[in-house]
């Protein structure tokens, strides 16, 4: 390292490649920069040329002017509800799913693990209208169900944590049975605690896919009371003439920073679990 | 403390019969040591017992109560596995505990039991560690831990030793044989390994294709063996069996009984070739070329290239041609000593 | 227990009986919202009708001929097509090379910190992106046409002209999601056993015949696999469309998810939509089925 490192061919090269990758960081991190900043700017000088990058005044304009435009607060709340709503119930479906795919001998597993590779696969743009009119038929689109109903048997989530159940030795399982553990036990205190690292991953995609989600309640929802977050602050961008950029970004702050923060905290997990859902 | 009764157990997997017919009675108290190679059926039915696997056909009595169709939960035993088989996610207290729980032993009963317990097999130290922070020995302390504390009438072990390295396996040799003169439960033990079976057992039931080849103490199975199959498997290296010697009949004799110094009392003299020779501690091990094959001796002598093995007759095996244990007649002995003793020089 | 009931109730059945009960109510969900909407796609495809009426005719192939009658189509079509395979070709080879370029091991910090920048646009809501790059790449005050003007460029018109709107699209996704596929390689990258590579040094390899002779074949499997993933998941691209340029202008940025949401909920028109979802889900299903028959084949051989 040290002998590479001497060499002055080798040397020039490793400080191009370093300055790169910090002009690299600043592309990527500049929008971001540049929407907090915007964020507290009066709106003369959102549409000032050439551009400012640190506010010359700062103000909470935009904030409370965003707060005035929509109901931030109720968008917030509706996308908690429906973002741990999900993130809760789909437990109750893929866990037994997952144990049973992966422990259980029963006829007709393989079709019924090709349904669940069919979930996997197909997109819900393709399948959205004819579930929209399923809500519709049911009577259920004004309310929470249509966000949360299709998410809770994440397919994904059944084929990992299978991969992982099918990864846990039989003799730990004949151990616990041995110890006169009864299945629901077996499941409760040996599968899921060694399944942990699956049930992390699952439960932060799902999450951050819910948290994120624009095109489904966009499709589901026709009203404030159960629309998400991502929708509200779309909302703003809508209004009639010119756009309030320092409004609009104030919004955006709202969506940004529930996610930003718990990337700064949990990024190497983050990616993990996003290097797993890479085996789609 | 319980005997258990294999009465007439099939066990078949798709086409494979794995035992076609077994019936074995295991005393109380006894450390019976299931021997064989893989695939013999060992496992099987050490796991049968346990009721991880049910048999095709048969019953397993434990106590004189058929529990074919009990859970292996409540069937009164304990095992351990060869990969421990430990909870990962459980400190070494909450794995011992767990099968207290389960049986929804008393908070106070528990804490005893497992002070107990640890105390016998070391672990008072290491009990709010995860088997992962532990060594290999330890895990299988924790492992015979889990076992012990349930305090059950039969203990079952699957090749436990067979994942430790040589030191270590040793002296667990030794702990289990005191562990089960102390305890006094009927032990049940696996393994390939006729060196650990011949030292830790009191009883030995060695296996082959899903049947007992023999089933005896380990002294009568290297002195007496019942068939060649048996007097092949243990020893090491395995008897000396010639074929080709006498027609209508198998001569065999064990390497470490062969003198090579003359001995007037020898009733078979085999002249051979040495190819090989290994230094083993005191002895040396000897590859030798004969008229019948290839030999190996077992002695503290030193040999000449060209030399003469010599076996005394209490030392001479006589199987039929399918393998079962003959008598050494006289007629025999006589067309042994007519036998060439010199090299047919070409 | 009596006996009938015994033998209706045996070891295997008992297992089979507590298989179904468990995977019952995925399987339930699952056909709900993914099987079923699939027949009824194919169904309303064959059928005329709007949105909102029951009244439902059989009109046979009439809707795909309706649509692949139709310039606006052909053009739709075109548009999804021209941007997934310009997006995952550009994605592709920028991120194997962003991957590799992090894979060392010098400057591991710098290293980790930039795969850390770069894949955190993945996890933040289109909506925030959308809404950043309409002002990034405003013609009048953005900041790339300031950094153009700067250095003495004529400035970009980006969504504003019909030739540039698409490509400024698939321009933004490559920012929003390079970290992603570079993650996704990065993993495949460190997944090859060092020793070839010592190997290749001790021989004294050139880098760039290293590169193309061993690294590139060793995680071909992985780049084929992630080009499927991700030619799928462009194909469905809507929100950036519906957020910043709602098909335009001329129809430049209309793609096939875009079509069939205007469709349905704005023209009502339930059969072309339909049509235009069957469409979508043989795209779709062509990909799976190369996926599927690639790993098929990979499981085989290793």
């Amino acid at each position: 390292m040290e002998s590479r490192l001497n060499h002055p061919g080798r040397l020039a090269a490793a400080v191009i490649s370093a300055l790169c990758k910090v002009l690299v960081i600043c592309i990527i991190a500049y929008p971001f920069i540049w929407m907090v900043f915007t964020s507290f700017k009066p709106y003369a000088e959102t549409t000032v040329y050439p551009p400012t990058l640190l506010p010359r005044q700062w103000t909470t304009e935009g904030y409370a002017k965003a707060l005035e435009m929509v109901d931030v607060w109720g968008f917030l709340k509706n996308s908690l509800v429906v973002s741990l709503s999900v993130l809760a119930l789909q437990y109750l479906i893929i866990i037994p799913a997952a144990y049973a795919f992966a422990r259980c001998k029963f006829r007709g597993k393989g079709f019924f693990f090709g349904i669940v590779l069919m979930g996997f696969m197909i997109p819900q743009q393709v399948t959205f209208v004819p579930v929209y009119l399923m809500f519709s038929k049911a009577g259920i689109l004004q309310s929470f169900w249509p966000q949360i109903l299709p998410f809770i048997a994440n397919a994904f989530g059944i084929f990992l944590l299978r991969q992982y159940f099918m990864q846990i030795p039989e003799e730990i399982i004949e151990a616990a049975r041995l110890d006169d553990a009864s299945e629901p036990m077996i499941i409760l205190k040996i599968m899921i605690p060694m399944a942990r690292t699956a049930i992390f991953t699952i439960g932060l995609l799902s999450f951050i896919s819910s948290w994120n989600s624009y095109f489904w309640p966009l499709i589901m929802t026709t009203k404030d009371t159960f629309r998400t977050l991502p929708i509200g602050v779309a909302m703003l961008n809508s209004q009639e003439g010119g756009r309030l950029w320092h409004v609009l970004m104030a919004g955006n702050m709202f969506l940004v920073v529930p996610i930003l923060a718990v990337y700064l905290i949990a990024n190497k997990q983050i990616r993990k679990a996003f290097a797993y859902s890479g085996i789609k | 403390m319980s005997s258990i009764t294999l009465r007439g157990i099939r066990k078949v997997y798709g086409k494979d019969v794995i035992i076609p017919d077994l019936n074995l009675v295991i005393e109380d108290g006894s450390f019976t040591v299931l021997v064989g190679p893989s695939g013999c059926g060992k496992s099987t039915t050490l796991r049968m017992i346990a009721g991880l696997e049910k048999p095709t056909a048969g019953e397993i009595l434990i106590d004189d109560e058929n529990v074919v169709d009990t859970d292996p939960g409540k069937r009164g035993i304990a095992m351990v596995f060869q990969n421990y088989a430990l909870y990962p996610t459980m400190t070494v207290r909450d794995n011992i505990e767990f099968g207290l729980k389960n049986k929804r032993v008393p908070k106070a009963e528990r804490d005893r039991l497992i002070a107990e317990v640890c105390e016998i097999v070391g672990l008072t130290p290491y009990l709010s560690r995860k088997p992962s922070a532990l060594s290999g020995g330890q895990r299988q302390r924790v492992a015979l831990a889990r076992a012990m504390v349930k305090n059950p009438k039969v203990f079952l072990m699957d090749e436990p030793l067979s994942n430790l390295d040589a030191k270590l396996r040793a002296q667990m040799r030794v702990e289990l044989i005191e562990l089960h003169k102390r305890l006094g439960t009927t032990f049940i033990y696996v393994t390939h390994d006729q060196v650990e079976a011949m030292s830790m057992g009191d009883n030995i039931v060695l296996m082959d294709k899903g049947v007992i080849m023999q089933r005896s103490s380990p002294k009568e199975m290297y002195h007496d063996p019942q068939n060649a199959y048996t007097a092949q498997f243990i020893g090491t290296p395995p008897m000396n069996i010639l074929t080709q010697m006498v027609p209508g009949a198998w001569v065999g004799f064990r390497p470490e009984k062969v003198t090579l110094a003359p001995a007037e009392d020898a009733a078979l003299t085999i002249p051979g070739r040495v190819i090989t020779r290994e230094q083993l501690g005191a002895e040396y091990q000897y590859s030798v070329d004969t008229a019948y094959g290839k030999l190996m001796v077992k002695t503290e002598e030193e040999a000449q290239e060209r030399c003469l093995l010599r076996v005394r007759r209490r030392h001479l095996y006589v199987f039929d041609t399918d393998g079962s244990r003959a008598p050494l007649t006289p007629e025999l002995l006589d067309r042994l000593a007519a036998l060439p003793r010199e090299e047919v020089q070409p | 227990m009596s006996a009938p009931k015994k033998r209706l109730l045996t070891a295997g059945r008992k297992e089979s009986l507590k298989g179904y009960l468990l995977i019952a109510p995925a399987i339930l969900l699952l056909s709900v919202f993914t099987i079923y909407p699939i027949f009824y796609l194919l169904h309303s495809s064959l059928h005329d009708g709007s949105l909102l009426s029951k009244k439902r005719n059989f009109v046979g192939l009439d809707n795909f001929a309706t649509l692949f009658g139709s310039v606006d189509f052909h053009t739709t079509l075109r548009n999804t097509i021209i941007y997934s395979v310009g997006l995952v070709a550009v994605l592709m080879v920028l991120a194997t090379l962003f991957a590799v370029w992090v894979n060392g091991e010098a400057q591991k910090r710098l290293n980790s910190v930039t795969l850390a920048a770069v894949f955190t646009p993945h996890i933040i809501s289109l909506v925030s992106v959308s809404t950043v790059f309409l002002w990034i790449m405003d013609p009048q005050i953005g900041a790339i046409n300031f950094l153009l003007r700067a250095v003495g460029l004529s400035p970009f018109p980006f969504l504003a002209s019909s030739r540039t709107a698409l490509a400024s699209l698939v321009g933004m996704m490559v920012w929003k999601s390079l970290g992603y596929y570079s993650l996704l390689i990065l993993a495949a990258l460190q997944g090859v056993p060092k020793d070839i590579y010592e190997a290749a040094s001790i021989d004294d390899t050139p880098r760039v015949k290293v590169f193309f002779q061993i690294t590139l074949p060793m995680i071909s499997p992985t780049l084929f696999f992630t080009t499927i993933v991700a030619t799928i998941s462009s194909f469905q691209v809507f929100e950036t469309v519906n957020l910043m340029t709602q098909g335009g202008p001329v129809n430049s940025t209309n793609t096939l998810v875009y079509q069939i949401y205007s469709d349905a909920f704005k023209y009502l028109k339930l059969g072309i939509a339909s049509a235009e979802g069957v469409v979508l889900l043989a795209f779709v299903g062509i990909l799976t089925i190369l996926y599927f028959a690639f790993l098929g084949k990979k499981v085989h051989y290793q």
